[in-house]
Protein backbone atom coordinates (compact mmCIF):
# COMPACT_ATOMS: atom_id res chain seq x y z
CA UNK A 1 0.00 0.00 0.00
CA UNK A 2 1.36 3.78 -0.98
CA UNK A 3 1.43 5.97 2.16
CA UNK A 4 1.47 9.31 1.13
CA UNK A 5 2.96 12.32 3.41
CA UNK A 6 2.05 15.25 2.43
CA UNK A 7 3.63 18.95 3.75
CA UNK A 8 1.84 19.49 7.51
CA UNK A 9 -0.32 22.81 8.15
CA UNK A 10 1.84 22.86 11.69
CA UNK A 11 0.17 26.26 12.54
CA UNK A 12 -2.99 27.56 11.53
CA UNK A 13 -1.60 30.72 10.03
CA UNK A 14 0.89 28.27 8.26
CA UNK A 15 0.11 28.25 4.38
CA UNK A 16 3.34 26.85 2.98
CA UNK A 17 7.00 25.27 4.09
CA UNK A 18 10.17 25.02 2.29
CA UNK A 19 11.68 21.34 2.18
CA UNK A 20 15.45 21.86 3.21
CA UNK A 21 16.64 18.42 3.66
CA UNK A 22 15.73 14.74 2.52
CA UNK A 23 17.16 12.63 5.09
CA UNK A 24 16.48 9.37 2.76
CA UNK A 25 17.28 8.15 -0.40
CA UNK A 26 15.24 7.07 -3.39
CA UNK A 27 14.69 3.41 -2.86
CA UNK A 28 15.88 3.36 0.21
CA UNK A 29 14.26 1.60 3.40
CA UNK A 30 12.87 3.61 5.72
CA UNK A 31 11.41 2.82 9.77
CA UNK A 32 8.36 4.42 11.22
CA UNK A 33 10.02 7.07 12.74
CA UNK A 34 12.49 7.82 11.47
CA UNK A 35 13.08 11.11 9.89
CA UNK A 36 12.45 11.11 5.99
CA UNK A 37 12.88 15.18 5.30
CA UNK A 38 13.12 18.70 7.28
CA UNK A 39 10.59 21.67 6.26
CA UNK A 40 11.82 25.13 7.68
CA UNK A 41 9.00 27.21 9.28
CA UNK A 42 8.92 30.35 10.57
CA UNK A 43 9.71 28.97 13.88
CA UNK A 44 11.75 26.40 13.35
CA UNK A 45 12.88 23.35 11.53
CA UNK A 46 11.12 20.17 11.84
CA UNK A 47 12.31 17.09 11.22
CA UNK A 48 9.23 14.89 9.64
CA UNK A 49 9.01 11.18 11.14
CA UNK A 50 7.69 8.57 8.88
CA UNK A 51 4.47 7.46 9.34
CA UNK A 52 4.90 3.92 8.89
CA UNK A 53 7.55 1.23 7.82
CA UNK A 54 8.50 0.80 4.08
CA UNK A 55 10.04 1.81 1.29
CA UNK A 56 11.18 5.56 -0.42
CA UNK A 57 9.04 5.13 -3.18
CA UNK A 58 8.78 8.54 -4.61
CA UNK A 59 10.63 12.19 -3.77
CA UNK A 60 7.97 14.89 -5.35
CA UNK A 61 10.27 17.66 -4.29
CA UNK A 62 13.70 19.34 -4.33
CA UNK A 63 16.14 20.60 -1.24
CA UNK A 64 14.95 24.41 -1.79
CA UNK A 65 11.42 23.88 -2.93
CA UNK A 66 8.78 25.81 -0.85
CA UNK A 67 5.83 23.62 -1.08
CA UNK A 68 2.18 24.31 -0.25
CA UNK A 69 0.40 22.85 2.44
CA UNK A 70 -1.74 19.89 1.66
CA UNK A 71 1.09 18.69 -1.25
CA UNK A 72 2.51 15.20 -1.43
CA UNK A 73 6.05 15.75 -0.46
CA UNK A 74 7.15 11.64 -0.20
CA UNK A 75 5.57 8.49 -1.04
CA UNK A 76 6.25 5.38 1.14
CA UNK A 77 5.48 1.70 -0.18
CA UNK A 78 4.79 0.23 3.14
CA UNK A 79 5.58 -3.19 3.60
CA UNK B 1 21.54 32.44 12.67
CA UNK B 2 20.41 28.49 12.25
CA UNK B 3 17.05 28.06 13.40
CA UNK B 4 16.50 24.83 15.72
CA UNK B 5 15.86 21.51 15.15
CA UNK B 6 12.49 19.41 16.43
CA UNK B 7 10.98 16.36 15.67
CA UNK B 8 7.66 16.57 13.81
CA UNK B 9 5.48 13.27 13.85
CA UNK B 10 1.94 13.60 11.67
CA UNK B 11 0.32 10.61 13.27
CA UNK B 12 0.42 12.20 17.28
CA UNK B 13 -0.64 15.33 15.52
CA UNK B 14 -3.70 14.00 14.12
CA UNK B 15 -4.95 11.77 17.12
CA UNK B 16 -4.44 14.89 19.46
CA UNK B 17 -6.53 16.96 16.94
CA UNK B 18 -9.11 14.17 16.42
CA UNK B 19 -9.34 14.26 20.37
CA UNK B 20 -9.53 18.26 20.59
CA UNK B 21 -12.07 18.85 17.78
CA UNK B 22 -14.53 16.04 19.34
CA UNK B 23 -14.38 18.22 22.53
CA UNK B 24 -14.82 21.44 21.05
CA UNK B 25 -11.31 22.01 22.74
CA UNK B 26 -8.31 24.27 21.74
CA UNK B 27 -5.06 23.96 22.55
CA UNK B 28 -1.84 26.48 22.59
CA UNK B 29 0.29 24.47 21.33
CA UNK B 30 -1.04 24.56 17.82
CA UNK B 31 -2.60 28.02 18.13
CA UNK B 32 1.10 29.00 19.21
CA UNK B 33 2.97 26.91 16.86
CA UNK B 34 4.85 25.58 19.65
CA UNK B 35 7.84 24.14 18.81
CA UNK B 36 7.20 21.18 21.22
CA UNK B 37 3.88 20.00 19.85
CA UNK B 38 5.85 17.02 18.26
CA UNK B 39 7.41 15.74 21.41
CA UNK B 40 4.44 16.22 23.75
CA UNK B 41 1.76 14.97 21.84
CA UNK B 42 3.82 11.88 21.12
CA UNK B 43 4.06 11.50 24.99
CA UNK B 44 0.18 12.13 25.02
CA UNK B 45 0.16 16.00 26.81
CA UNK B 46 -0.78 18.70 25.54
CA UNK B 47 -1.97 22.53 27.13
CA UNK B 48 -5.37 23.70 26.72
CA UNK B 49 -6.03 27.02 25.72
CA UNK B 50 -9.77 27.98 27.02
CA UNK B 51 -11.90 30.17 26.36
CA UNK B 52 -12.03 31.05 22.77
CA UNK B 53 -8.70 31.27 20.46
CA UNK B 54 -9.11 34.93 19.38
CA UNK B 55 -7.11 36.95 21.74
CA UNK B 56 -8.27 40.85 23.16
CA UNK B 57 -4.53 41.85 23.08
CA UNK B 58 -2.03 41.99 20.59
CA UNK B 59 1.66 41.29 21.58
CA UNK B 60 4.32 41.70 19.25
CA UNK B 61 5.70 37.88 20.34
CA UNK B 62 2.59 35.44 20.18
CA UNK B 63 1.48 33.70 17.54
CA UNK B 64 -2.21 33.55 18.91
CA UNK B 65 -4.48 35.68 16.87
CA UNK B 66 -5.88 38.71 18.00
CA UNK B 67 -9.62 39.36 17.06
CA UNK B 68 -13.17 39.30 18.45
CA UNK B 69 -13.37 37.03 21.26
CA UNK B 70 -16.35 34.22 21.23
CA UNK B 71 -18.95 34.01 23.15
CA UNK B 72 -17.91 31.06 26.43
CA UNK B 73 -18.67 27.53 25.64
CA UNK B 74 -20.58 26.89 28.72
CA UNK B 75 -19.50 22.88 28.21
CA UNK B 76 -15.58 23.73 28.11
CA UNK B 77 -14.67 22.90 31.83
CA UNK B 78 -16.90 19.58 31.28
CA UNK B 79 -15.51 18.61 27.76
CA UNK B 80 -11.88 19.46 29.13
CA UNK B 81 -12.12 16.90 32.06
CA UNK B 82 -12.84 14.56 29.95
CA UNK B 83 -10.26 15.28 27.90
CA UNK B 84 -8.06 14.76 30.96
CA UNK B 85 -9.68 11.66 31.47
CA UNK B 86 -9.31 10.33 27.78
CA UNK B 87 -5.30 10.88 27.83
CA UNK B 88 -4.77 9.90 31.19
CA UNK B 89 -3.09 12.71 32.17
CA UNK B 90 -1.45 13.39 35.83
CA UNK B 91 -0.81 16.86 35.81
CA UNK B 92 -2.56 19.19 33.72
CA UNK B 93 -1.84 23.11 32.35
CA UNK B 94 -4.45 25.35 31.55
CA UNK B 95 -3.90 28.54 29.49
CA UNK B 96 -6.28 31.29 28.14
CA UNK B 97 -6.41 33.88 25.64
CA UNK B 98 -6.68 37.64 27.25
CA UNK B 99 -10.49 38.64 27.43
CA UNK B 100 -10.34 41.58 28.79
CA UNK B 101 -13.76 42.17 27.42
CA UNK B 102 -15.18 40.08 30.43
CA UNK B 103 -15.72 42.28 33.94
CA UNK B 104 -14.02 39.36 35.24
CA UNK B 105 -11.23 38.38 32.82
CA UNK B 106 -12.32 35.15 32.56
CA UNK B 107 -11.83 33.96 36.06
CA UNK B 108 -15.09 32.54 36.86
CA UNK B 109 -14.61 30.19 33.68
CA UNK B 110 -11.09 29.38 34.99
CA UNK B 111 -12.48 28.35 38.62
CA UNK B 112 -14.89 26.28 36.29
CA UNK B 113 -12.66 24.27 34.75
CA UNK B 114 -10.21 24.06 37.44
CA UNK B 115 -12.95 22.52 39.44
CA UNK B 116 -14.56 20.06 36.23
CA UNK B 117 -11.03 18.73 36.06
CA UNK B 118 -10.71 17.83 39.90
CA UNK B 119 -14.24 16.34 40.73
CA UNK B 120 -13.39 14.19 37.26
CA UNK B 121 -9.71 13.01 38.01
CA UNK B 122 -9.83 13.56 41.62
CA UNK B 123 -5.98 12.92 41.98
CA UNK B 124 -4.63 15.04 38.79
CA UNK B 125 -2.71 18.32 39.61
CA UNK B 126 -3.70 21.32 38.08
CA UNK B 127 -1.66 24.41 36.04
CA UNK B 128 -3.38 26.98 35.43
CA UNK B 129 -0.93 29.61 33.19
CA UNK B 130 -3.61 32.75 33.66
CA UNK B 131 -3.09 36.82 31.70
CA UNK B 132 -3.11 39.50 34.45
CA UNK B 133 -6.95 40.07 34.68
CA UNK B 134 -6.13 43.69 35.14
CA UNK B 135 -4.63 42.98 38.25
CA UNK B 136 -7.69 42.56 39.76
CA UNK B 137 -7.78 41.18 43.00
CA UNK B 138 -11.81 40.30 43.05
CA UNK B 139 -10.98 38.10 39.90
CA UNK B 140 -7.44 36.37 41.15
CA UNK B 141 -9.34 35.02 44.37
CA UNK B 142 -11.72 33.02 42.01
CA UNK B 143 -8.83 31.34 40.78
CA UNK B 144 -7.46 30.86 43.83
CA UNK B 145 -10.79 29.55 45.59
CA UNK B 146 -10.53 26.49 43.09
CA UNK B 147 -7.21 25.65 44.75
CA UNK B 148 -5.06 24.79 41.42
CA UNK B 149 -1.80 23.35 42.56
CA UNK B 150 0.60 26.35 41.01
CA UNK B 151 -0.58 29.38 39.39
CA UNK B 152 1.68 31.04 36.86
CA UNK B 153 1.61 34.06 35.25
CA UNK B 154 4.22 35.05 32.67
CA UNK B 155 5.99 37.93 32.83
CA UNK B 156 7.44 37.56 29.09
CA UNK B 157 10.51 39.82 28.92
CA UNK B 158 12.60 42.51 30.86
CA UNK B 159 10.73 45.49 31.77
CA UNK B 160 12.37 47.92 29.54
CA UNK B 161 10.88 45.82 26.59
CA UNK B 162 7.77 45.93 27.55
CA UNK B 163 6.84 48.48 24.93
CA UNK B 164 8.21 46.54 22.05
CA UNK B 165 7.03 43.09 23.43
CA UNK B 166 4.25 43.52 25.80
CA UNK B 167 2.82 47.23 24.77
CA UNK B 168 -0.70 46.70 26.41
CA UNK B 169 0.58 44.35 29.68
CA UNK B 170 2.67 46.42 32.41
CA UNK B 171 5.77 44.89 34.08
CA UNK B 172 4.94 46.32 37.59
CA UNK B 173 1.26 44.76 37.62
CA UNK B 174 2.47 41.87 36.40
CA UNK B 175 4.38 41.15 39.35
CA UNK B 176 1.52 42.49 41.28
CA UNK B 177 -0.37 39.43 40.07
CA UNK B 178 2.30 37.13 41.80
CA UNK B 179 2.64 38.84 44.79
CA UNK B 180 -0.84 39.27 45.14
CA UNK B 181 -1.51 35.08 44.47
CA UNK B 182 1.97 34.17 46.97
CA UNK B 183 0.29 36.15 49.84
CA UNK B 184 -3.23 35.10 49.29
CA UNK B 185 -2.47 31.49 49.40
CA UNK B 186 0.97 30.56 50.35
CA UNK B 187 0.56 27.30 49.79
CA UNK B 188 -0.35 27.56 45.70
CA UNK B 189 3.13 27.35 44.06
CA UNK B 190 3.63 30.66 41.79
CA UNK B 191 5.60 30.40 38.32
CA UNK B 192 6.40 32.99 36.24
CA UNK B 193 8.93 32.87 32.69
CA UNK B 194 10.50 34.79 30.65
CA UNK B 195 11.58 34.85 26.89
CA UNK B 196 15.21 35.68 25.83
CA UNK B 197 16.94 36.73 22.99
CA UNK B 198 14.74 40.00 22.22
CA UNK B 199 17.75 41.63 23.18
CA UNK B 200 17.70 41.88 26.52
CA UNK B 201 21.01 41.93 28.75
CA UNK B 202 22.15 39.15 31.09
CA UNK B 203 21.84 41.50 34.11
CA UNK B 204 18.14 42.68 32.99
CA UNK B 205 17.47 38.87 32.85
CA UNK B 206 18.92 38.84 36.56
CA UNK B 207 16.48 41.82 37.81
CA UNK B 208 13.18 39.91 36.51
CA UNK B 209 14.58 36.95 38.93
CA UNK B 210 14.84 39.65 41.78
CA UNK B 211 11.75 41.24 41.31
CA UNK B 212 10.05 37.59 41.15
CA UNK B 213 11.90 36.64 43.97
CA UNK B 214 10.66 39.69 45.89
CA UNK B 215 7.23 38.69 45.01
CA UNK B 216 7.50 35.03 46.46
CA UNK B 217 7.84 33.38 43.28
CA UNK B 218 8.88 29.73 43.47
CA UNK B 219 9.76 28.57 39.91
CA UNK B 220 11.19 30.37 36.91
CA UNK B 221 11.53 29.67 33.40
CA UNK B 222 13.61 30.87 30.62
CA UNK B 223 13.36 29.95 27.21
CA UNK B 224 14.42 31.13 23.46
CA UNK B 225 12.28 33.55 21.49
CA UNK B 226 11.42 32.52 18.14
CA UNK B 227 9.92 34.74 15.96
CA UNK B 228 6.17 33.63 14.78
CA UNK B 229 6.56 35.54 11.48
CA UNK B 230 8.17 38.31 10.18
CA UNK B 231 5.54 40.72 11.03
CA UNK B 232 6.43 39.77 15.14
CA UNK B 233 8.84 41.63 17.37
CA UNK B 234 12.51 40.26 16.32
CA UNK B 235 14.40 37.88 17.23
CA UNK B 236 17.64 39.39 18.01
CA UNK B 237 20.18 36.16 18.69
CA UNK B 238 19.97 32.55 19.43
CA UNK B 239 20.96 32.57 23.53
CA UNK B 240 23.91 30.01 23.90
CA UNK B 241 23.48 26.62 26.22
CA UNK B 242 26.25 28.22 28.61
CA UNK B 243 23.79 31.47 29.02
CA UNK B 244 20.87 29.22 29.65
CA UNK B 245 22.31 26.93 32.21
CA UNK B 246 24.11 30.18 34.07
CA UNK B 247 20.61 31.79 34.36
CA UNK B 248 19.54 27.91 35.80
CA UNK B 249 21.91 28.57 38.54
CA UNK B 250 21.35 32.22 39.46
CA UNK B 251 17.90 31.10 39.42
CA UNK B 252 18.61 28.35 41.96
CA UNK B 253 21.35 30.74 43.73
CA UNK B 254 18.08 33.63 44.06
CA UNK B 255 16.25 31.03 45.99
CA UNK B 256 13.25 29.41 43.52
CA UNK B 257 12.61 26.16 44.07
CA UNK B 258 12.75 25.24 40.64
CA UNK B 259 14.02 26.70 37.53
CA UNK B 260 14.06 25.54 34.07
CA UNK B 261 16.01 26.90 31.78
CA UNK B 262 16.69 26.22 27.85
CA UNK B 263 16.72 26.71 23.94
CA UNK B 264 12.76 24.95 24.23
CA UNK B 265 12.06 25.30 27.50
CA UNK B 266 8.23 26.97 27.80
CA UNK B 267 6.14 27.53 30.41
CA UNK B 268 4.09 24.57 30.43
CA UNK B 269 7.18 22.05 28.93
CA UNK B 270 7.70 19.29 30.95
CA UNK B 271 5.62 21.49 33.80
CA UNK B 272 4.88 18.49 35.78
CA UNK B 273 8.94 18.07 36.19
CA UNK B 274 8.48 21.15 38.56
CA UNK B 275 5.71 19.73 40.95
CA UNK B 276 7.34 16.33 41.31
CA UNK B 277 10.82 18.01 42.48
CA UNK B 278 8.87 19.82 45.09
CA UNK B 279 7.12 17.23 46.45
CA UNK B 280 10.35 15.47 47.04
CA UNK B 281 11.70 18.02 48.35
CA UNK B 282 9.06 18.72 50.54
CA UNK B 283 9.17 14.86 51.36
CA UNK B 284 12.62 15.36 52.12
CA UNK B 285 11.86 18.94 54.56
CA UNK B 286 9.20 16.84 56.85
Amino acid sequence: MENKIQMPKMSPSMEAGVLVAWNKELEEPVREGEVLFEVETDKVVCEIEAPCDGVLAEMCYSEGDRVKVGETVAVIQER
Amino acid sequence: MEKIKVAYNQKSVDQMAAIMAQLNLNTVCREANCPNMGECYKKKTATFMIMGSQCTRNCRFCNVINGRPQNLDPNEPENLAQAVEKLNLSHVVVTSVTRDDLPDGGAAHFAKVIEAIKRRNPDVTVEVLIPDMKGDPASLDMVIAAKPEVINHNIETVADLYEQVRPEADYRRSLDVLAYVKRTAPDILTKTGIMVGLGETYQQVLQVMDDARDCGCDIFTVGQYLQPSEAHVSLKEYISQETFDAYEKAGYEKGFRYVASGPLVRSSYRAQEALVNEKESALHRK
